[in-house]
């Protein structure tokens, strides 16, 4: 691919022959045929249908709950409520990834309402539509208080320094060029298309939850502590995702009240969650309000830069959006100062959402270095240039794979961005005033622990176990392609096995780092089954290869053959038929990166640029994206074909994020008020222009063999800001609360 | 009710008042059609009424008796898929996988109408079928290669 072009700077590999290529994803023909099987698809014998009550105030007390007329309605089991069910426990403090959730306090733990659309009671019936009409029939008396739902966030305790060199105040006084302003990020809804939910089964107290989970061992953990059961009792399975973006990777308080109801009533519960409560009760990313300084020199020498910013809350949860996550190591500049605090309301408890602070955090840093070039009458990309830095500045360490400068450069040829025109409004084509805006992006490159086998059958194939998920990144194809690569058996006889907590330990699918951590395991876990294929080769009762020694094999092709020779060899289901045994298995592990070696002595992360131009017709307000360009440096990619899917993916929902996502709080009644898919816009269609993607390719060895770096977030980072630079370039109007709307630009 | 789903007639013991998504799913369960919104936002539950894409979740079941109704279990089979689905696997106009029975109907639906779609007729009749992992680009590609693939089969 472009840049990498032949260079080969850290000595990597060749690229292996299934490695690298287009390969369609395995499990394409079951998406395409409708057969695969998403957790509300699960029907079990005797199933009955739960729906939540939910509040309809965001702060005050649940003074009673009458549910007699709810329980007379035909089909209807049962109705609970604090008064009559099983109290659920709380979470000790997480470990690692486990025992994490963001949302502590169980339902039903009082009678205290905390934001709109908290859980009060639910209806249990024999179909989803009587249980729905019980719900509705359940009646609640509330002594409302006075709420919280405002757009203008406080800080609840003195701001707390994040990072911190030299000093970051003064040098701003005494800076001769300044950009001092507030960036706002709205409440946002990840939407996944599929809602959540859970189908919980008893028996004899173990508990198996079909889940929409991204993180199905941490699930395990959360349940098993909450329901006050033993872990061993808990199996979650999630087989396909209908992805998450980070809005399911801990559990939510309907997945708990489905199991519950479930023990109570004794038959498998099957609770749905609404779209309406998709909005209320399963997280979004919270609103941002990020001041940021920037001091330079004439030259476009940073000297200062100043973030400081509050994300908005729940009432009891302390969810942070770390917005300051790429602030510290993006460019070079000696004060430095970034320090936050929460802001509360009667909201439901935010979440991690498609790259979780760094989206929010680069979306005010990449759009104050534009204002600061502008400032300076420079070119945004000769600015990043005059800061790039030699090393990590915050911890002193190097970069593993740095190459945003590349980035910048290959994305501004592929673009065309010579022929930009700097004033404003000054670029048109048919009518339309036409404008260019780029911004820099960055992902933590990470690993987690990882477990995995992998099974030589006799019948010549292979099967891969580990207990993580694919959200739809592509995980069951990557996993396949690394045992066929490691074990020369075909990708079409590889079998994976992924999504239920009975498997070997696998990572959660969050932080983009599935691929990373999968790799060494499932690679040491494919020559680890090889091996013991090979040894079986050699030496016991009747050996296929006597007297040769393993090191002598090689598995090619579903065949053991003595290295070196032409011989076709011995087919490696005979070479297990003669040892008389099933299969060759082997174990493999990944060790983690947070905390870990790698992570002290390297700054770990993807970079990549990113290109908009808008088209903007002054007379009816009209402003589109038309084309979007995106370079992107994060390692060597395993499997193009879906990693440009999830830039283009990413693209598209930036420009959801710049120009139509907000959830808007009802400021009577507290209720987010646009909770639907109409009223709440996500980018349709019509609204995806041309998405040129471009991967550098420069594998990054420091975080596993393979070099491969995950792609899931990156794309989002710096999308919104490229935009809001070009929205500015086309119209003189600087959008610095996001999403842009035409009332923003009446005046342009 | 009588019902003609993929060809074959059933008798469904279902209510008048019961949406066409709910029998599919629930009654048939022919769970590859989905719920997204139940209110007519998404296209995750678009099937096809006699040839035309529709939102099952807004579609009465009684209201189809005299219909022929296709899902996604009768677009195409494992063994012989339908040219959508085909080209749906090889340009990966899919993530989640969630949305895409609804895609290739509404898209099944448009090339019956239209055999020669531009990328702009495809990215209308798409824009009622939301995709949140946003395959748009990967969609157009793949439903103008299936209409070649279909106008090139006799
Ligand atoms: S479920 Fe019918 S349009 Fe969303
Ligand atoms: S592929 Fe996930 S919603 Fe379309």
């Amino acid at each position: 691919m472009s840049a990498a072009r032949g260079s080969n700077p850290v000595g990597a590999p060749e690229t292996p022959k299934v490695l690298g290529g287009k390969l369609p994803r395995i499990d394409g023909p079951l998406k395409v045929t409708g057969r695969a099987v998403y957790t509300s698809d699960i029907a079990l014998p005797g199933m009955l249908f739960a729906i939540p009550v939910r509040s309809t105030i965001a702060r005050g007390r649940i003074v009673s709950i009458d549910a007699n007329a709810a329980r007379k309605l035909p089909g209807v089991k049962a109705v609970y409520h604090r008064g009559n069910i099983k109290a659920f426990f709380r979470t000790a403090p997480p470990k690692g990834f486990s025992g994490l959730i963001d949302e502590k306090r169980p339902p039903f733990e009082d009678d205290e309402v905390r934001y709109y659309g908290q859980y009060v009671a639910v209806a249990v019936a024999q179909t989803m539509e009587q249980a729905k009409a019980a719900a509705d029939a359940v009646r609640v008396q509330y002594a409302a208080a006075a709420h919280n739902v405002g757009k203008q966030l406080g800080a609840d305790k003195p701001m707390k320094v994040e990072s911190e060199r030299g000093d970051a105040d003064k040098a701003f006084a005494s800076a001769p060029v300044k950009v001092d302003q507030v960036y706002i990020t709205p409440t946002e809804v990840h939407n996944p298309i599929e809602l959540h939910a859970t189908v919980a089964s008893w028996e004899k107290g173990h508990v198996t939850l079909y889940e929409t989970s991204q993180a199905i061992l941490n699930h395990q953990d959360v349940l098993h502590q909450m329901l006050g059961v033993p872990v061993e009792n808990v199996r979650v399975i999630t087989h396909f995702l209908g992805s998450g973006f980070g809005g399911k990777l801990w559990p939510w308080t309907h997945s708990i009240l489905a199991a519950g109801v479930a023990r109570e009533v004794g038959a498998p519960v099957k609770l749905v969650v609404s779209r309406q409560s998709m909005f209320e009760a399963v997280g979004h990313r919270p609103r941002t309000q990020q001041h940021f300084r920037l001091g330079a020199t004439p030259e476009g020498k940073l000297v200062s830069l100043s973030h400081e910013y509050l994300n908005q809350t729940s009432e009891l949860d302390d969810y942070k959006e770390d917005c300051g996550e790429a602030t510290p190591f993006m460019y070079s500049v000696p004060n430095l100062r970034v320090a936050s605090a929460l802001s509360r309301g009667n909201i439901g408890t935010p979440t991690a959402m498609r790259g979780p602070g760094a989206v929010p955090g680069l979306f005010a840093m990449e759009s104050a270095m534009d204002e600061l070039a502008i400032a300076l009458k420079m070119d945004p990309i000769e600015l990043r240039k005059r800061n790039e830095p030699t090393q990590d500045e915050s911890n002193k360490l190097p970069f593993s794979s740095r190459h945003l400068l590349e980035c910048m450069q290959v994305g501004a040829e592929k673009f065309g961005w010579a022929q930009r025109d700097p004033a404003v409004g000054a670029m048109k084509r048919d009518g339309l005033t036409i404008g260019w805006g780029v911004a820099a992006c960055s992902w933590g490159a990470m690993r987690s622990d990882a477990q995995a086998s992998v099974e030589i059958t006799r019948e010549g194939t292979a099967i891969v176990k580990t207990a993580t998920q694919d959200v739809g990144t592509g995980t069951y194809t990557v996993l396949a392609i690394i045992v066929a690569e490691a074990t020369g058996i075909a990708i079409d006889r590889v079998d994976v096995q992924l999504g239920d907590t009975r498997l070997p330990m696998g990572p959660i699918s969050g932080g983009s780092w599935v691929t990373a951590s999968v790799i060494p395991a499932v690679s040491n876990a494919a020559r680890d089954a090889v091996k013991a294929l090979l040894g079986m080769a050699t030496s016991g009762p009747n050996p296929a290869f006597k007297g040769a020694k393993p090191e002598d094999l090689q598995l090619v092709d579903g065949r053991v053959k003595r290295k070196g020779e032409a011989s076709s060899g011995v087919a490696l289901g005979d070479v297990l038929a003669r040892a008389n045994v099933r299969s060759a298995i082997g174990h493999g592990k990944s060790a983690t990166t947070m905390g870990g070696a790698e992570s002290r002595k390297y700054s770990l992360h993807s970079y990549g640029a990113q290109f908009a131009e808008v088209t903007w017709h002054p007379q009816t307000a009209r402003l589109r994206v038309s084309r979007f360009t995106s370079v992107i440096d994060a390692g060597r990619m395993l499997n193009p074909k879906p990693a440009r899917n999830q830039i283009e993916g990413a693209v598209v929902m930036g420009i959801g994020m710049a120009l139509l996502e907000e959830s808007r709080y009802d400021q009577r009644y507290g209720a987010p008020i646009n909770s639907n898919l109409a009223d709440y816009m996500v980018s349709t269609n019509a609204d995806a222009p041309p998405i040129d993607v471009t991967f550098l390719d420069y594998p990054d060895l420091v975080l596993n063999e393979m070099g491969a770096r995950g792609v899931g977030e990156i794309g989002l980072a710096g999308t919104a800001a490229a935009i809001t630079a070009a929205v500015y370039h086309a119209t003189g109007v600087r959008v610095r609360e996001l999403p842009v709307r035409i009332e923003d630009l009446l005046g342009a | 009710m009588r019902l003609t789903i993929n060809g074959v007639p059933r008798d469904v013991p279902a209510g008048d008042h019961e949406t066409l998504l709910a029998v599919i799913r629930e009654r048939l369960q022919l769970t590859g059609t989905k719920e997204g919104c139940a209110r007519g936002e998404c296209g995750a539950c678009t099937v096809l009424i006699d040839g035309r894409a529709a939102y099952s979740c807004l579609t009465l079941a009684a209201g189809c008796a005299d219909s022929a109704v296709t899902t996604i279990e009768g677009l195409g089979r494992a063994d012989a898929l339908h040219p959508l689905q085909q080209a749906f696997i090889e340009q990966d106009a899919l993530q989640c996988g969630f949305c895409t029975p609804g895609q290739l109907l509404a898209a099944a639906a448009l090339i019956a109408r239209t055999p020669r779609p531009s990328e702009d007729d495809v990215r209308v009749a798409l824009s009622g079928n939301l995709c949140r992992c946003g395959t748009y680009p990967k969609l157009v590609r793949a439903v103008m290669q299936a209409a070649e693939m279909m106008r090139a089969e006799p």
